[in-house]
């Protein structure tokens, strides 16, 4: 994702590299070829560079508004009796082996019920009612 | 940074009784930070507002928008679009933001939904503490990297009152006496000369006693962007 956009006006003067407060700017020239970079971890989104530019070729509204970046995709595990999305497969993954075996992935309403239903199986001893 | 807090609702909602169509305007600098200002509270103080108990007559509409910094004349002229129908800005910026944005939509009404509080840092996840005055001519140099015109209730400069007591200021066991902490890191630095050195009365128009401070950096605005 570029963030930091120049348009077809940037001549090359250097005037953001220069004055960037945060160094977030620099220049390098291999072969003939001078390029611009931008390093987005440094930068303090001041704005100075697009200010100072006097080609006015900074397009400073990729700074305010962009799209967003995917970071990481992990794979769901979702409730067993009613399809809804319980936890990540990684998080799954993570839990103790003893644990895991045990637990099947259910969402907090079907645990209940799972959980209500096995207590009442407790409470009524086979062959009958108690007296 | 700058911390603010969030006003009462009754107080934000009184404040914007009357107005058809209200624009709440989060700020993505130091108020997001500190929880206060970002654009989560702005959607969550606009879902707040939109509640009819809040208002007796017509509940305004309500638009979210957020803007990295509200404090930038140009940038706010430049990027910041308001829907044509808006008749109030509601800003959760600290005091300097609604202040820049209220000149950029002169004579649009601007209303802070915030208070501003102090310039602080955030000394454990999740608190912040006033750290700074903005005094004009800083002397963390000789007191060992602790204010004592922010931290001492008294804002002495020569050393503690006679509430010091163990460590702490005598308004409550809870603030610890910032002469205390300045001697003890002192001691630890080996600096402890530094207590004996004396501080004469500030010159108070540096913070601000003689009107408005301006802090100006020549060849800055060479491009004129955004004009």
């Amino acid at each position: 994702m570029i963030y930091f956009q120049v348009n077809e006006k940037c001549n090359g003067c250097l005037s953001c590299v220069q004055n960037c407060p945060a160094r977030a700017l620099d220049s390098r020239e291999e072969g003939g070829i001078q390029t611009l970079f931008h390093n987005m971890a440094r930068c303090a989104r001041c704005a100075t560079c697009w200010r100072i530019c006097p080609q006015h070729a900074i397009e400073f509204q990729h700074m305010l508004e962009n799209r967003w970046d995917e970071v990481v995709a992990h794979e769901l595990v979702r409730c067993a009796a009613c399809g809804e999305v319980v936890h990540t497969a990684q998080l799954r993954e993570g839990l103790d082996s003893k644990v895991r075996d045990l637990a099947e992935p259910l969402c907090v309403r079907h645990k209940m019920e799972r959980q209500a239903g096995m207590q009442m199986g407790r409470q009524q001893p086979a062959g009958g009612v108690s007296r | 940074m700058i911390v603010g807090h969030l006003k009462s609702l009754k107080e934000i909602a009184s404040s914007i009784a009357g107005c058809r169509q209200v624009l709440v305007l989060g700020c993505g600098g130091c108020v997001t930070v500190c929880r206060s200002g970002g654009d989560a509270e702005a959607h969550d103080l606009a879902r707040q507002l939109a509640h009819p108990e809040h208002f007796q007559g017509i509940v305004p509409g309500l638009a979210v928008a957020t803007i990295e910094r509200q404090c930038e004349n140009d940038l706010i002229k430049s990027y910041l679009k308001i829907p044509e129908d808006t008749d109030t800005i509601l800003s959760l910026a600290c005091g300097a933001g609604v202040q820049i944005v209220a000149d950029v939509f002169d004579p649009l009404p601007v209303i802070p939904a915030l208070t501003t509080t102090f310039m602080g840092g955030a000394d454990e996840p999740g608190v912040w503490r006033e750290k700074c005055q903005g005094c004009g001519d800083c002397l963390l140099a000789c007191t060992a990297g602790i204010c004592p015109l922010a931290l001492c209730a008294k804002r002495l400069l020569n050393g503690p009152c006679g509430g010091s007591r163990a460590g702490h200021c005598e308004v409550s066991d809870d603030i610890p006496c910032a002469w205390a902490k300045i001697y003890t890191r002192l001691e630890k630095q080996g600096r402890l000369n530094l207590m004996d050195e004396f501080r004469a009365t500030r010159d108070w128009r540096k913070a601000g006693h003689k009107g408005p401070r301006e802090h100006r950096r020549t060849g800055i605005a060479l491009g004129t962007a955004g004009n």
